[in-house]
């Protein structure tokens, strides 16, 4: 499977997440915080090739506190 | 082991002794500032979590040195394995005792970070409070074997980091967000995007327990944990 046959979404686990909001501001293009500062992340793919959202993407996984995102592959079907 | 002493050494362990203690108490003091959420105005969260991270391994690198010189200068019989077990060194026991416990516990507070992923959050937790021994134990070592640990400015530097120390610990428990708190956003991204949109009243008529949940239900994490 080639790399660009398969697409890659943020995901936040819930119960690891406490609200920090470190995401938040480090990827600030795909994650908003809800009133209570827990994450809703964007429902997009990250788009590899536009790096920003990617990077700023592995940044909320490196900077998060609980350790609560990881970059999800998916692959693509057709 | 081979004869070699200098002056050099021995200023370079002073002095980076110090550093070392000042740095310590900044990086948790910074933890406790990480733990009870400051910052999102002036200053983001996550570079507050930022600085704690690197200054830890600046702290841990002033600590290398800080041992290193201490091991290769042969005016203090003091060796690499007396510098991490404790109660082995032939000089000053018991003080250098207490510099090698506040070693051995910031380097199982840093371990247990590097493999934070692979512990539970409390049991990381658990281990990341030893960080308060580690400081109490580095002050105690810098007061009782600090060959400037009695000159009036050595004196102004640990009552600092005590009295900053202190500080922070008060901060920390009287301070500490239960979970109520820590649902506030305090982004200004966040603050930029729900204040217009959301007025008072319907926040409130929102309940508490069924926070609008726009992510789907997360897939089982591919990394091995618990």
């Amino acid at each position: 499977m080639k790399r660009r046959h398969e697409k890659l979404f943020l995901r936040v686990d819930p119960i690891l997440c406490d609200g920090f909001g470190h995401c938040a501001e480090l990827a600030p293009d795909i994650v908003d915080v809800d009133e209570w500062g827990y994450p809703i992340i964007k429902d997009a793919p990250l788009d590899a090739r536009r790096d920003a959202s990617l990077a700023s993407a592995n940044l909320a996984v490196r900077g998060c506190p609980r350790q609560a995102l990881w970059i999800e592959r998916i692959a693509n079907t057709n | 082991m081979i004869a070699f002493t200098t002056p050099y050494l021995w200023y370079t362990s002073r002095a980076t002794g110090v550093v070392a203690l000042v740095l310590l108490t900044a990086t948790v003091t910074l933890g406790t500032m990480v733990a009870t959420r400051v910052g999102g105005r002036a200053v983001g969260r996550f570079e507050i979590n930022e600085i704690h991270r690197s200054i830890s391994m600046i702290t841990m690198l002033f600590v290398a040195i800080h041992v290193l010189t201490t091991v290769v200068d042969s005016y203090v019989p003091i060796g690499v394995f007396s510098a991490l077990v404790p109660f082995t060194s032939d000089y000053r026991r018991l003080p250098v005792a207490v510099g090698t416990i506040a070693i051995d516990l910031m380097l199982a507070v840093w371990v247990s970070s590097m493999v934070k992923d692979r512990l539970r959050n409390a049991t990381w937790r658990y281990i990341h409070y030893l960080s308060w021994l580690s400081l109490a134990a580095a002050l105690l070592h810098g007061f009782t074997v600090g060959s400037d640990a009695h000159r009036l400015w050595m004196i102004v530097v640990q009552v600092a980091c005590l009295v900053v120390a202190i500080a922070a610990g008060l901060w920390r428990i009287t301070q500490r967000p239960d979970r109520a708190a820590g649902r506030t956003a305090h982004s200004p991204l966040s603050r930029a995007q729900t204040a217009p949109a959301t007025p008072a009243k319907a926040r409130t008529s929102v309940p508490r327990s069924e926070p609008p949940r726009r992510t789907p239900p997360p897939a089982p994490r591919p990394r091995g944990r618990r």
